[in-house]
């Protein structure tokens, strides 16, 4: 039995993972194991795109993260005005508070960015509704702006989804 | 099990690839983000336009159940989607007795500190916090109003929505502890009040807790229903003495 075992498999040349001798392709990473010579370098080809994609995907979240401190900042800089017109702590504590969470997220973003970036945006989108219940006219302030901000986080949450699906596939990329 | 979509070949465990075509065998799963984002954008939306419809509609019991069976059909219309995994959610869990009066027991505690906490916080910054029973005062059975809309309909629909609906999706596509603190902090924010803010997130991670070990939405449900329960009861005794 054992035998039998020995001989049916192999490891895969590229990935190291055992893999059934007969088959064309591994299992696990794509490796045309007995492909022939042109799928060997589209193989490699691919690998080589992924690996761009990859650094542009950082680049994203890298910006998403950005943009999370810039929201920090704003906040507390928001926080001050307010406390300056309505001289109440109560403003300054809450704009610190959410200063805070966008703080905590952002540096949450660096070890699990497309949790830390998918609660950033849904945070950001519940501060526009909250602004809007106490002034509706608040919606149309800055909608370039408010749009700039949900692309920016959007695109980093989306590449950080891509590269986390990328990494269970090709842990060694 | 799955199927390559490319030669149809059909394995027997999880394959990231074909190995008779080299096809890549991944589930594209970023509909489930969108899925994610319109769920939450529905439900904030939605909190905020009622804002509104009971600012100008004050003491009308018609329009906030008009209101409630809204919110309620959003969530069941959103879980309707994934009603199988929706319905397994409700199969009883199997528990220690001990460990369960234990967990109703730190409810209560938990809910008497909250409520002279949030009675303290406020006082401090000079504002008057609602009494839950008082607002249902213009009825005529108005414990029995206020019963419904804070210990009985909420628990249950707001778990659904967050410890099932969200839950769900979101272990599709990151891990339990990321999605434990994630929909503790989306069920925190939809409260849009800030001192709830501090004592709903570490709340919510308790819940999320529960549903993640006992698999099943009862024990959140019952957790937060005794708390809701215990916030009414001390709001009826305040405003009677």
């Amino acid at each position: 039995m054992e035998n039998k075992i020995e001989k049916d498999v192999m490891n895969c040349s590229f990935c190291k993972e055992q893999i059934e001798k007969e088959v064309v392709f591994c299992s696990n990473c794509g490796h045309p194991e007995n492909g022939t010579d042109k799928e060997r370098a589209q193989f490699f080809a691919k690998r080589a795109m992924e690996k761009s994609k990859n650094i542009d995907a950082g680049e994203k979240i890298k910006s998403a993260r950005n943009t999370l401190f810039v929201l920090c900042g704003i906040m507390i800089v928001y926080g001050f005005i307010y406390y300056y017109s309505t001289k109440s702590i109560l403003d300054l504590g809450v704009n610190f508070f959410v200063a805070l969470i966008y703080l905590a997220l952002a540096f949450w973003s660096e070890k699990k960015p497309f949790i830390a970036l998918l609660s950033g945006l849904l945070l950001y989108l519940t501060l526009i509704i909250i602004s809007a219940i106490i002034d509706p006219t608040s919606i149309v302030k800055g909608i370039l702006w408010k749009f700039l901000i949900i692309s920016y986080i959007g695109k980093g949450l989306y590449s950080a989804f891509d590269l986390q699906k990328v990494k269970t596939v090709n842990p060694n990329l | 099990m799955n199927q390559c979509g490319n030669c149809k070949k059909r394995y027997e465990t999880n394959v990231n690839f074909c190995s008779t075509c080299g096809n890549q065998l991944l589930e594209k799963k970023s509909n489930v983000i969108d899925f994610i984002i319109a769920f939450y954008v529905s439900i904030i939306v939605f909190i905020g336009l009622s804002f509104f419809i009971y600012d100008g509609y004050k003491e009308n019991i018609w329009v906030e159940i008009l209101v409630e069976s809204l919110f309620i059909s959003l969530v069941i219309g959103f879980s309707l989607v994934r009603r199988k995994e929706m319905l397994q959610l409700y199969k009883f869990p199997k528990i220690n007795k001990g460990l369960l009066s234990l967990y109703i027991l730190v409810t209560i505690v938990n809910s008497f500190l909250v409520y002279y906490g949030v009675e303290f916080v406020n006082s401090f910054i000079n504002d008057v916090s609602l009494n839950s029973y008082e607002s249902y005062l213009y009825l005529d059975y108005p414990f029995l109003w206020a019963l419904i809309f804070i210990a009985i309909l909420p628990p249950i629909f707001e778990e659904l929505a967050f410890r099932g609906f969200l839950f769900n999706l979101l272990t599709e596509v990151t891990s339990v502890k990321s999605t434990i603190i994630a929909t503790s902090l989306l069920f925190a924010l939809v409260h849009f009040s800030f001192i709830s803010l501090i004592w709903i997130f570490p709340f919510g991670l308790f819940l999320g807790y529960l549903r993640f070990k006992y698999d099943s939405l009862w024990l959140p449900m019952l957790i937060h229903f005794i708390h809701n329960l215990c916030v009414l009861l001390v709001d009826y005794y305040v405003f009677n003495s």
